[in-house]
């Protein structure tokens, strides 16, 4: 008997409880290498299993018979398998399904077609996943494909569970940093700031090129959002960050400083100066959004200290051609919700109203209570992790060391850390 | 291709799930790798967005339409002009962009239930926004005649001012019932249940 037809014999015994699934992963483990080389597996090899029955051995010849340039038929049969495949048996080898899909998003992409890939790799997510918290190596790969293919909001499907677990630093930036994308092309900014936040925060101690981009958008997310800059970094950025990132930044932080002065004029000449820069980064777009989003926070700003304002004089103090132009721009704002307010026509003039919220009903009482259960999960949560952190056998060894190096006890003649060689 | 589930979700007029069907039914026929450029009801999936007045989907969506299609298919081409009004917020021009294209048997029904989302979504936002409006204006912004728009809005309580050709929106009560049942009650204890402990 030859070797594939040993091993085809194995997959097919070899498949049904989770004891038979370990003797036959070590079988196939044993005969990767003698398949490599074998000429007599072949596509149609394949055909005398099911995807969904022998996962775990399919997913080995697979792996197999895609190394090397890929036929589109090649490329479908791994889609097919990732939708049909047993996500109980693929997690077995999850390394190998991994670095499958990642094969098959390569292919995808020299095919131009990232569509094809959305679907199966929306799946494949999913399969790999042992809990919902847990960030997987195929995380960005998805989310870049629906980036390519616009599916903007099968990318957002993505970003709907809470990560708390994460292997890999670099799989998380570009977790964050995609999804960031997808947040902003949806108007999500709350969320995108979120996402972005994570990676200019992040641990670091030479900086990335993920990093700087994700600041970038983090300065205009920050400016559409909120109506304000700020030059110095978060409080808990690394010291690399908040050293290094400004410089690399120059025509985005000065958008931020002639935003907060609030004159158009002077915030369009900037960009029109840098605009070449912005064109570069991909990033004119969302520049232009966060120009229009001044117009909205000096109307904003209007409302906090009149009652009634003529339409004119809201064109005149924000820049705004005529009259009718203002009216349109405090339409779309009470449209969008961002301020509450009554035009009158008939005067030509406009009331600034508090918000008529008054957190008694039923809808609100709803989100109210979803805010504070998403809290108590999260505390939960973070009494989770101090508990495991601190039975953890290597933190307890530095924390261990440190002191005992503090700890001289009252026998010692202490001597000033210092000038102890 | 199996458009079944399109064709069905139309002929029960579930609008609102279109655009969820669509784009399901994409992902899945891209991935068996079959060209559906030419046969994708596109017009169809483009209103299905504007239903739920998602205009970003809806221009993704047209980004990513081949040209040929685009310029083979005046249909498609006819319901983008009214996602280009509705991302422009050009009021009027979506009502114009509905009547300007003689649309086929299977959109119609769409392309109608649409624009009355549409007009009940303008009333909505002039009640919210406006305290006086010229009948003009009323008028540009619910898509109708200026004798239909009073009418129709007169019917809501508002007042017609005749000689200055101005109307007074009323305000509507909006009667929320602040309710609390015993569910309520029950989670409220598991709160403070959490905050103890």
């Amino acid at each position: 008997m030859s070797t594939v037809e040993a091993v085809i014999t194995s997959i097919q015994g070899l498949s049904a409880s989770s004891g038979d699934l370990y003797a036959l992963h070590d079988v196939l483990k044993g005969a990767v290498d003698s398949l490599r080389t074998d000429s007599e597996l072949q596509l149609s090899t394949l055909d005398q299993l099911d995807p969904s029955k022998h996962s775990l051995g399919y997913l080995y010849l697979l792996d197999v018979l895609t190394y090397g340039p890929v036929s589109k038929e090649k490329v479908l049969l791994i889609a097919r398998f990732i939708n049909a495949c047993d996500a109980v048996q693929i997690r077995l080898a999850s390394e190998k399904f991994v670095s499958l899909c990642k094969r098959f998003k390569d292919k995808v992409l020299e095919l131009r077609d990232p569509l094809l890939g959305v679907a199966p790799l929306l799946a494949a997510v999913r399969k790999v996943q042992v809990s919902t918290k847990r960030l997987t190596a195929l995380h960005p790969d998805c989310l870049q494909l629906c980036l390519l293919a616009k599916c903007y909001k099968a990318g957002f499907s993505v970003l709907s569970d809470d990560i708390l677990e994460v292997d890999q630093p670099r799989e998380f930036y570009l977790y964050c940093y995609y999804g960031g994308m997808i947040c902003i092309g949806l108007k999500r900014f709350q969320k995108a700031l979120e996402l972005l936040y994570n990676v200019v925060t992040a641990p670091m101690h030479i900086v990335n090129a993920i990093a700087l981009e994700a600041y970038k958008k983090y300065i205009l997310v920050t400016l559409i959002h909120s109506g304000q800059f700020s030059i110095s970094l978060p409080k808990c950025a690394s010291t690399t960050a908040k050293s290094s990132f400004k410089t690399w930044c120059t025509p985005y932080i000065e958008v931020g400083m002639r935003y907060n002065d609030g004159k158009i004029s002077e915030l369009e000449a900037v960009v029109v100066a840098n605009s070449s820069d912005f064109e570069k980064d991909n990033n004119l777009g969302l520049v232009k959004q966060a120009v229009a989003s001044l117009y909205k926070r000096n109307i904003l700003r209007l409302t906090q200290k009149y009652l009634t304002l003529s339409l004119q004089d809201i064109a005149n103090m924000v820049q705004l051609a005529n009259a009718k132009e203002a009216e349109m721009r405090v339409l779309q704002m009470i449209q969008d919700g961002q301020i509450h307010a009554l035009i009158n026509q008939k005067d030509g003039m406009v009331r600034f109203l508090e918000d008529p919220e008054q957190y008694k009903t039923s809808e609100m009482i709803e989100i109210m209570d979803s805010v504070i259960q998403r809290t108590i999960g999260l505390s939960k949560n973070l009494i989770a992790m101090d508990e495991s952190l601190s039975c953890d056998p290597l933190y307890l060894g530095k924390v261990g060391r440190e002191r005992q190096r503090y700890d001289f006890g009252e026998d010692f003649d202490t001597v000033p850390q210092k000038f102890s060689m | 291709m199996d458009l079944s589930p399109v064709t069905d979700a139309l002929a029960v007029k579930s609008f609102d799930k279109i655009a969820d069907i669509c784009d399901t039914l994409m992902l899945q026929v891209a991935a068996e790798g079959i060209s559906f450029h030419d046969d994708w009801p596109y017009a169809i999936h483009l209103l299905g967005y504007f239903y739920l007045d998602d205009c970003d989907s809806a221009r993704f969506l047209w980004k990513t339409i081949p040209t040929s299609v685009k310029e083979s298919k005046p249909e498609v081409a006819a319901a983008w002009r009214i996602g280009q009004k509705l991302w422009t917020r050009d009021y009027a021009g979506v009502y114009e962009a509905i009547r300007g294209f003689d649309w086929s048997q299977d959109a119609k029904d769409m392309v109608a239930a649409f624009s009355d989302v549409y007009t009940k979504r303008m009333f909505q936002l002039l009640l919210s926004a406006y305290s006086t409006i010229t009948i003009r204006y009323l008028a540009l912004f619910l898509g109708m005649t200026e004798d239909d728009a009073t009418t129709y809005v007169v019917e809501k309580g508002w007042t017609v001012d005749a000689a200055s050709q101005m109307v007074t929106v009323k305000k509507q009560a909006i009667n929320r019932e602040p309710k609390v049942d015993s569910s309520k009650l029950q989670r409220l204890t598991e709160y403070v249940f959490h905050l103890e402990h």
